[in-house]
């Protein structure tokens, strides 16, 4: 009990407790009395976004470049709905995102009231868990209760409804101290028989591979996992949401697995003889399309945190419910205790840093005398970038050219729509990564298709002051789509070359922001120093072949390892 | 495929029903029959679904049900060591020529006559499901005016356990 506070100021003191410092959201009627309780609040710092959805990839970029929940809000009917997008995008690629929603008042719910929509049942689905305030006696409990959800375990999406009347009542109820669910214990310890048997397979492995998913990420245990590559002398894969797990420079790294994913790691799961999958979830586009020949004669350990992962996508021999830190440094312990059996890690450990620097090799471009492909403008960004600078993505060629070319250095520092694969997710996601570190440079590499559909938070990065720097691969396509169909569907281009396209540079001009078109690659290295040392949010307009495709890959049906567009690799 | 039986343990939130609903039809499993009540403890209820499927299938339903966070005990029960039941209600087409008939059979059931007018009788029978259905099948040959079926509830049989020697 506590003396009687307004439900405003018991959600702005649960905040405040949760070391929340930033907010993204959207007024609207049924959210007045919050936003009125913001106009007085100086810890907290309150973001205006122009349209919910880039709130909810604002506080997804945060959570992701922070490690801390994101929080975003939004009014009541079309306000929570437009959420919706960006709270699923969180909670297929696990990022913890707490939303508030505003709601007609208690006694209105049920009436089709104006802005009234079922928000409870909407999100349900969607999110790892929500709640409907029903009275402010509640509003503590549910509070702290949505952030140890959304924080804990597999990590995820919470939405909180709050109706107007909830918002504005007092009570005197506070809960302190930690919040218990009977049915939600997340098990993150794992169990010691287990994991003494994976080590044993690890020790006596010839050809160890390691493939390191975004939940290695979440758990802070980059450093265990290169600790324990290093050891094994095991080549490092990851998935999209893995990358950053080891620095992609390192001698074990492979690069990124799937049906994008570089040849050498998709070879290299193939002709493991132990696959240690940790933190990741078998995605569709990360095994390729035949289960049955992703891995085919590994024995496949699996750790993860969520235990309804396991043996869901792909059969595993061992498979291991615990938090990625606790697995990883439990591993190198009963590891180090095989120290009399450990083999010469070295011939494995130097054929993996010769198949990556092979990799390495048949990638470098040779570009059309002075004109630009992406290959050329990524590379470009990995010179220009310092070692933490974040990037984000939009989805489709871009997203791909980015994983595929872009060299991340450290975990958090590659931002991108995995599970949902969301067009317009990386602007905003950069806005709020820039947010939570604005010491460090943010870059979005984005298509024409995806940037249009988010450009108009130009205004909330010019208003904020939020300086990131969007690089467009401008082809006047829906590049990734019409790749598909030039390859699989006899170059019918239904709808997919965009027609009127904007003038970028003056878009971004009219928000105040600065913008340069860029048409040659002798022209990159300035134009990127323009955009950082400019101080406001920048548009950089690459105009780039219309039809370049992002190869290799996997055709549908294919097997991993069978990959289209490898001709210009020496090595098959 | 195999019908299973899952009994789930759960808190009473509003919403707690269509959450678990949710997961069968967003995860593609059809539900064949559910009954929810209270149960011992205060505040939870419990849940008896009906589905079908196979070991692994079942297995991921376990999972995905247990991640819930208001569901606190899933439990796959063993039908060989579950006492089963559901209750039927039906009206039966019976006058005066085969009344006896129908009568006959339904105490052969252990069934219960609970109303009788000039043209039906309606009769009660709480029982295993598979004797359901071979009454109910006897009972097509009389035509069935209408036919009510709670579905299953169940519950797993205590293993005595044998004393150490």
């Amino acid at each position: 009990m506590i003396e009687e506070l307004k439900g405003t100021e018991i959600i702005i003191k649960c905040l405040k407790e949760e070391n929340v410092k930033n907010i993204f959201g959207f007024p609207g009627g049924q959210l007045i009395p919050l936003y009125d309780r913001l106009y007085d609040e100086t810890d907290i710092r309150s973001i205006l976004v122009r349209h919910e959805q880039g709130a909810a990839h604002a506080a997804d970029g945060y959570a992701r470049a922070s490690g801390d929940p994101g929080v975003c809000m939004a009014t009541s009917g079309p306000g929570a709905t437009n959420l919706v997008t960006g709270l699923l995008n969180a909670t297929m690629d696990s990022i913890p995102v707490v939303a508030f929603t505003a709601q007609v008042p208690t006694k209105a719910i049920g009436t089709d009231a104006f802005q009234e929509a079922d928000t409870f049942g909407i999100t349900m689905p969607i999110t790892k868990h929500n709640f409907l305030v029903k009275s402010t006696d509640m509003l503590s409990w549910t509070i702290k209760g949505a952030f140890k959800i959304a924080n804990t375990g597999r990590k995820g999406a919470v939405v909180i409804d709050l109706p107007n009347d909830v918002q504005q009542k007092t009570s005197k109820e506070y809960y302190r101290g930690e919040i218990k669910f009977t049915g939600y214990n997340p098990n993150i310890v794992p169990n010691p028989l287990q994991l003494k048997r994976i080590a044993q397979k690890l020790v006596e492995a010839e050809r160890p591979l390691i493939l390191a998913g975004g939940g290695v990420i979440q758990a802070n245990a980059s450093d265990d996992l290169r600790t324990l590559a290093e050891y094994l002398g095991a080549g490092v894969a990851t998935t999209l949401m893995g990358k950053g797990v080891i620095p992609e420079n390192h001698p074990l790294s492979l690069g990124m697995v799937g049906m994008h994913g570089r040849l050498c790691a998709n070879k290299m799961i193939n002709n493991c003889d132990v696959l240690l999958a940790i933190g990741c979830r078998f995605s569709d586009r990360a095994t390729g399309w035949s289960l049955e020949s992703f891995a085919p004669d590994a024995i496949k350990i699996h750790c993860d945190i969520d235990s309804s992962e396991l043996n869901k996508n792909i059969l595993v021999d061992f498979p291991l419910v615990g938090d990625a830190k606790l697995v990883i440094r439990d591993l190198i312990k009963f590891i180090k205790k095989y120290e009399d059996v450990k083999k010469d890690t070295n011939i494995w450990g130097k054929r993996v840093n010769q198949l990556h620097n092979m990799c390495e090799e048949c990638e470098v471009v040779k570009c059309k005398g002075d004109s630009l492909t992406p290959e050329v403008i990524i590379k470009e960004i990995n010179k220009f970038l310092d070692d933490n600078a974040i990037v984000t993505t939009e989805v489709g060629q871009n997203q791909m050219f980015a994983a595929h070319y872009y060299v991340t250095k450290k975990p958090r520092q590659f931002i991108s729509s995995g599970g949902l694969g969301t067009m317009g997710f990386g602007f905003p996601a950069a806005i709020g990564a820039k947010v939570a570190k604005p010491e460090k440079q943010v870059l979005d590499i984005a298509g024409d298709g995806s940037f249009i559909m988010v450009c108009q938070e130009l205004a909330t990065a010019m208003t904020e002051n939020i300086p990131v720097v969007v690089a467009i691969l401008n082809n006047s396509y829906l590049g990734m789509v019409r790749q598909w169909q030039e390859l699989f569907w006899d170059k019918r281009y239904s709808k997919t070359k965009l027609g009127t396209i904007p003038d970028f540079v003056k878009l971004a001009e009219s928000f105040g922001a600065y913008g340069e078109r860029v048409e040659k690659v002798s022209d990159i290295k300035n134009s990127l120093k323009n955009a950082f040392d400019s101080g406001v949010v920048s548009v950089l307009d690459f105009k780039i072949e219309s039809e370049t495709n992002i190869l290799p890959m996997v055709p549908p049906g294919g097997k991993i390892d069978e990959m289209i567009g490898v001709e210009r690799c020496r090595h098959k | 495929m195999p019908t299973q039986i899952i009994s789930v343990l759960v808190e009473d939130e509003a919403g707690s029903l269509t959450r678990m609903s949710g997961m069968f039809s967003r995860r593609g499993i059809n539900i064949h029959s559910l009954t929810v009540s209270p149960s011992e403890k205060e505040g939870m209820s419990r849940m008896t679904i009906v589905t079908t499927g196979d070991e692994r299938e079942i297995e991921k339903v376990e999972k995905q049900l247990n991640k819930l966070i208001e569901i606190v005990k899933v439990n796959i029960l063993d039908k060989n060591t579950s006492v089963v039941r559901d209750l039927c209600l039906l009206k039966v087409y019976a006058d005066k020529e085969n009344r006896a008939e129908v009568i006959e059979i339904a105490n052969a059931f252990k069934s219960n006559i609970v109303d009788i007018s000039i043209r039906t009788i309606t009769l009660e029978i709480a029982a295993d499901p598979r004797d359901i259905d071979r009454f109910v099948e006897l009972m097509k040959n009389f035509g069935i005016k209408e036919l009510f079926r709670t579905g299953v509830t169940a519950i797993s049989r205590d293993v005595e356990k044998k004393s150490g020697g």
